[in-house]
């Protein structure tokens, strides 16, 4: 068959321009862009929502907007901020990022790229139309759970809900395809000279999320059509009333579900371990078994779904089990977090925006671990399980560890992919505001569950009101903090200084084209010879380019 | 498609284009195993848990003749894989002719899938029993169909002069998804006509 | 290592120990009162992980503190820091301390698990038919009363009904109240089902919560120790008046509450005030419609005994 051949590439191509973000590109670097951009949108939208629900929670009636508007308020902010923002915002990042780090000039499949990117937008249509139906949104909550999901009072066919299943049918299958692309193109694209052990840990990262996408999507869909096929077409899958079983309903549901918030946490941990090696100027501590505890989680992950179930109709030999595993996860997470502190400890620190966004999403992930061991054990879950201690929970990983993460990434790789330094001042604003909005946004959820305030309500009793005026404002302020961050981006891309190939002097192969890269990204495909994270030790990555 | 602001990709570097386009098949083809795994899942669970699994008036599913259609359905892999073989050597009408006959054996095998559906007492709506049976059947149906699709698709592309001059990745796609398609099959029909 | 090095770190190990045994005693204020026996457990257990979660977490973040405060490059230093890719001893240590941990952890909360013998469902593989049924029952075999002052075989069933948007209990002799009425330090075995969609049965107090699953009536045990009234409230999403479907728990002493059980049997049933209800009446009567189409709350209940008090 054909060998791989190793030519410079001389092409005319047309520069790019903001209207090339509006069309079907298949250049990875125009697809990554247009993820990040959609996705921030719907960060923006979903988090509308979530002030809109912090509002009604600042007192304890319910007072601000009718009871089936905030129900539908909570479901699609869940459904909105993981399939609109986590999981493209990453997906994103990856199509930017991964051909670049293996010395690739684009995706396996470009145009299969661009077709999974355009799903997005018509997943996000769908949704926020929703909200234009005779029945309004779905209002089931982001799981969805029947019998609750199947009542449908509105008796339409063309209800929120089922377009809700539509919208997320259409969202698997977006993303299978980029799992697809992302494997093939990480097992067979690498530069010569990349093996394994030279690959850097973001691409471990991606991969290993990837995998899960493949093998944990389709158990979601095929629970999805049987709940759309229930509420369309009357069969008896899920209705208890007609013979049917809601717990199958919940196995479908977490057996992906739960492994998807690896799939949203590992590349994020693949940041941090990009990042801090920069700004600490050391290598990454324990480069391979970080790498591998990347593989580790993927695998330990499809083995702990039913820890979401641990107060529903499941007995008791099956929540003994799945606490056991569930604790296992915590093993290869510590490593990662150890190696990182290791990788800073004795380092040269720079504390630029990305390495304080990556720093505080370090701390605010071990807090998260911590809670989320304690929810791992059963007594402990039985009282505080859909409570707002697992609100907490979750919000300090999406937000404080994967937002914050994203954000640690932009402002990192924003002078390569724009060709534009960001102004550092505002980011540093736009940090402690995130910082301290997050702190006080989402803290005082952990005391509201441990005393007993359920999630997913629109009024609570009086007791709980203190920490929910605390949540409030610091939601937000939350909500502010975005702000400097879009009057940066935005006011850099434009008019941002000119960003050298390699503002932050790092090693990794992204850096040794210019800011922004050539479309065809290397004139010659590199050839690598050492490990990365080489700080300290004065060896050129390659062999030909530097 | 704005195609002048797409790359061209030449055979540098991006390797082996085919060979990349057959790796990324089989991975897809692992992953949409996992959606009738997990039906298959659903049905065994359903099956073992719910009293009165089968709807009043059912004693049980004919086995006979879905055991003809399986078997033209499996022998018809053997088939494609004749044909893959004679275009392989380069024998266009041998290609041709195999793949027709796959083809006619994949319909049969519709026909005989639609003539059952017909004939049963029991709907799609009748409780756990009817639905899980009635998905997962479909659904292999619909892949069958999407099977004996592309077989027509490939069939009617060996008429385009030089169609095979950069691989035959489009035959040995069409393949692997047939013996994927019968193996599905097989798993199948040991759970819902063999179990019963 | 140097000595000095090593006294250091065992000095900041002792004062983080410290602090977090004294976070482990402040854990237990965070909780409501303990008022059911399989409180004192989780609380425990609770109380036991913030130790080693405050640890952790102070370790980690202590360290990478430190490091921000007194590790920066110099103004002008553009040089690396020290090429220090690893260390074997470190990276076996953290690895297998934390499976120590997790193992003990594990093992601590399957014992207070099998303490709390609160029941739930049962082995899923061979379940009664759904309609009419007898309710699935302990594991009985295998687990271990706590021993307070509670007689193995519970002292009071009660059934328990949950629907869109109330709860219903009914006693023995077919006296229905919409407050749940409990003798103190007896061991109460509830009968739960629930007319519609998956409800939430959760009594914070008592730290116990148990979801109902339509067509499949669940047992539940748990002893109260503790006089007084909490609440009970649905814990599972159950659709537009989820958060107003709560009941008040009342722990009374077994003489009170036999006396309260007679009570309530003498009085007719009378329609018993439902949020839900309510406001959904409120919202139809309104001229213009600005809501979304909603499930209709099942009729305010019949029971014999309710409070008059106005509930959230």
């Amino acid at each position: 068959m054909t060998n791989i051949v190793i030519e410079p590439i001389h092409h005319e191509h047309p520069p790019t321009t903001w209207r090339t973000y509006f069309t079907f590109s298949t250049d990875h670097k125009v697809i990554g862009i247009q993820y990040l951009v959609t996705a921030f949108v719907f960060l923006m939208l979903g988090g509308i929502f979530a002030m809109i629900m912090r509002g009604e929670l600042i007192t304890p009636e319910s007072d601000l907007v009718d009871r089936n508007v905030y129900n539908a308020l909570f479901t699609m902010h869940g459904t909105i901020m993981l399939f609109g923002w986590t999981f493209p915002a990453l997906a994103g990042l990856a199509n930017y990022l991964v051909p670049l780090m293996i010395g690739a000039r684009d995706m396996a499949f470009p145009r299969l790229n661009a077709a999974a990117f355009w799903m997005v937008p018509v997943v996000g249509i769908l949704l926020m139309g929703s909200f234009l139906l005779p029945g309004g949104p779905a209002q089931a909550g982001w799981w969805s759970y029947p019998p609750v999901s199947l009542q449908n009072p509105s008796h339409e066919l063309i209800s929120g809900q089922s377009v809700w299943l539509v919208a997320v049918a259409i969202s698997g299958v977006s993303s299978i395809m980029g799992a697809v692309n992302f494997v093939t193109t990480i097992i067979r694209m690498r530069a010569p000279g990349m093996t394994p052990f030279k690959t850097p840990v973001f691409v471990w990262a991606v991969f290993s999320a990837q995998i899960i996408q493949l093998f944990g999507l389709p158990a979601l869909t095929a629970g999805a059509v049987m709940l759309l096929l229930d509420l369309t077409a009357g069969t008896a899958f899920f209705d208890p009333a007609k013979g049917g079983n809601p717990i199958f309903y919940q196995h479908f549901f977490w057996f992906y579900s739960h492994p998807a918030v690896y799939v949203i946490a590992l590349p994020v941990f693949g940041i941090f371990s990009e990042l801090l090696p920069v700004y600490a100027r050391k290598p990454l501590f324990g480069y391979r078994i970080v790498a591998v505890s990347s593989l580790m989680i993927s695998a330990l992950s499809a083995l702990v779904w039913v820890h979401h179930m641990f107060a529903s109709g499941t007995p008791g030999w099956m929540r003994m089990f799945f606490m056991a595993t569930t604790m296992c996860v915590a093993v290869p997470t510590g490593i990662k977090v150890f190696a990182w502190v290791a990788t800073v400890w004795g380092g040269k620190l720079r504390l630029d925006t990305p390495m304080l966004f990556a720093l505080s999403g370090v701390v605010m992930f071990v807090f998260a671990g911590i809670t989320g061991i304690m929810l791992g054990a059963v007594p402990i879950d039985i009282h505080v399980n859909n409570t707002y201690f697992v609100v907490g929970h979750f919000h300090y990983i999406l937000y404080g560890t994967v937002t914050m993460g994203i954000y640690a990434a932009i402002y990192h790789w924003f002078p390569k992919m724009t060709g534009r330094m960001y102004s550092e001042g505002l980011g540093k604003l736009h940090f402690v505001l995130a910082f301290i909005g997050t702190n006080l946004n989402f803290l005082p959820m952990h005391p509201l569950g441990l005393q007993g305030m359920l999630r997913r309500v629109s009024s609570y009793a009086p007791e709980y009101a203190f920490w929910n005026v605390i949540a409030s404002l610091g939601g937000f302020l939350l909500g502010m903090s975005t702000l400097p961050f879009i009057l940066n981006i935005v006011g850099s891309w434009v008019q941002g200084n000119k960003a050298p190939a390699n503002p932050w002097r790092a090693i990794g192969l992204e850096w040794l084209v210019s800011s922004p890269p050539p479309v065809e990204n290397f004139d010659e495909i590199p050839i690598v010879i050492s490990e990365p994270y080489g700080y300290g030790k004065s060896e050129p990555l390659t062999s030909n380019l530097g | 498609m704005d195609t002048s602001l797409n790359p061209p990709h030449t055979t540098e570097a991006t390797h082996d284009e085919a060979g990349n386009s057959m790796f990324g098949f089989i991975v897809f083809l692992i992953s949409e195993s996992v959606i009738f795994l997990s039906f298959f899942a659903g049905y065994i669970g359903y099956k073992l848990m719910t009293p009165n699994w089968l709807p009043p008036g059912v004693e049980g599913l004919e086995v006979r003749d879905p055991a003809i259609n399986t078997v033209i359905l499996v022998s018809s892999s053997f088939v494609i894989y004749i044909a893959e073989r004679y275009l392989h050597s380069k024998n266009l009408w041998g290609f041709r002719f195999f793949l027709l006959a796959t083809i006619l054996m994949g319909t049969y095998f519709l026909y005989g899938q639609a003539v059952e559906w017909q004939s049963l007492k029991f709907g799609f709506t009748s409780g756990v029993f009817g639905g899980t049976f009635y998905l997962l059947t479909g659904f292999h149906g619909l892949h069958v169909f999407t099977g004996v699709f592309l077989q027509t698709t490939m069939l009617l592309r060996s008429f385009i002069p030089g169609n095979y001059d950069s691989g035959e990745f489009g035959v040995e796609a069409t393949g692997l998804f047939w013996h994927f398609v019968d193996v599905i099959w097989i798993i199948l029909f040991v759970l819902i006509y063999v179990w019963q | 290592m140097k000595l000095w090095n090593i006294l250091l770190l065992i000095a900041v190990a002792l004062g983080l120990t410290a602090v977090s045994l004294w976070m482990g005693q402040q854990a237990y204020s965070w909780f409501p009162p303990q008022a059911s026996a399989e409180s004192k457990l989780i609380d425990g257990l609770f109380s036991f992980l913030t130790v080693l979660g405050t640890f952790i977490f102070l370790g980690v973040t202590g360290t990478l503190l430190y490091s921000v405060l007194f590790q920066q490059a110099a103004k002008y230093d553009m040089s690396d820091g020290p090429p220090i890719e690893g260390n074997i001893t470190l990276e076996v240590v953290w690895t297998v301390i934390p499976i120590l941990l997790v193992v003990w952890i594990a093992t601590y909360s399957y014992n207070v698990y099998q303490q709390m013998a609160i029941t739930g469902p049962m082995e899923m593989s061979h379940m009664h038919s759904m309609a009419s049924a007898a309710p699935l029952d302990a594991e009985d075999a295998m687990t271990n009363p706590i021993v307070l002052e509670t007689s193995p075989e519970p002292a009071e069933k009660i059934e328990v009904f949950a629907k869109q948007w109330s709860w219903v209990f009914r006693y023995p002799e077919n006296i229905t109240s919409s407050e749940l009425h409990l003798p103190n330090n007896r061991r109460i075995r509830l009968l739960m089902q629930s007319a519609d969609v998956i409800h939430g049965f959760y009594i914070p107090a008592f730290r116990l919560k148990q979801d109902i699953i339509p067509q499949q009536p669940i047992n539940f045990e748990f002893t109260p120790i503790r006089l007084g009234t909490y609440r009970l409230t649905d814990s599972q999403y159950s659709g537009t008046y989820f958060a107003t479907m709560s009941a008040n728990v009342v722990v009374q002493d077994p003489e009170d509450y036999q006396k309260w059980l007679v009570d309530a049997a003498s009085r007719k049933p009378t329609v018993a005030s439902n949020q839900a209800a309510a406001e959904y009446f409120r919202e139809s009567k309104k001229p213009i419609k600005t809501s979304w189409p909603t499930v209709v709350p099942v009729e305010a209940p019949l029971v014999n005994y309710h409070s008059e008090q106005d509930k959230r």
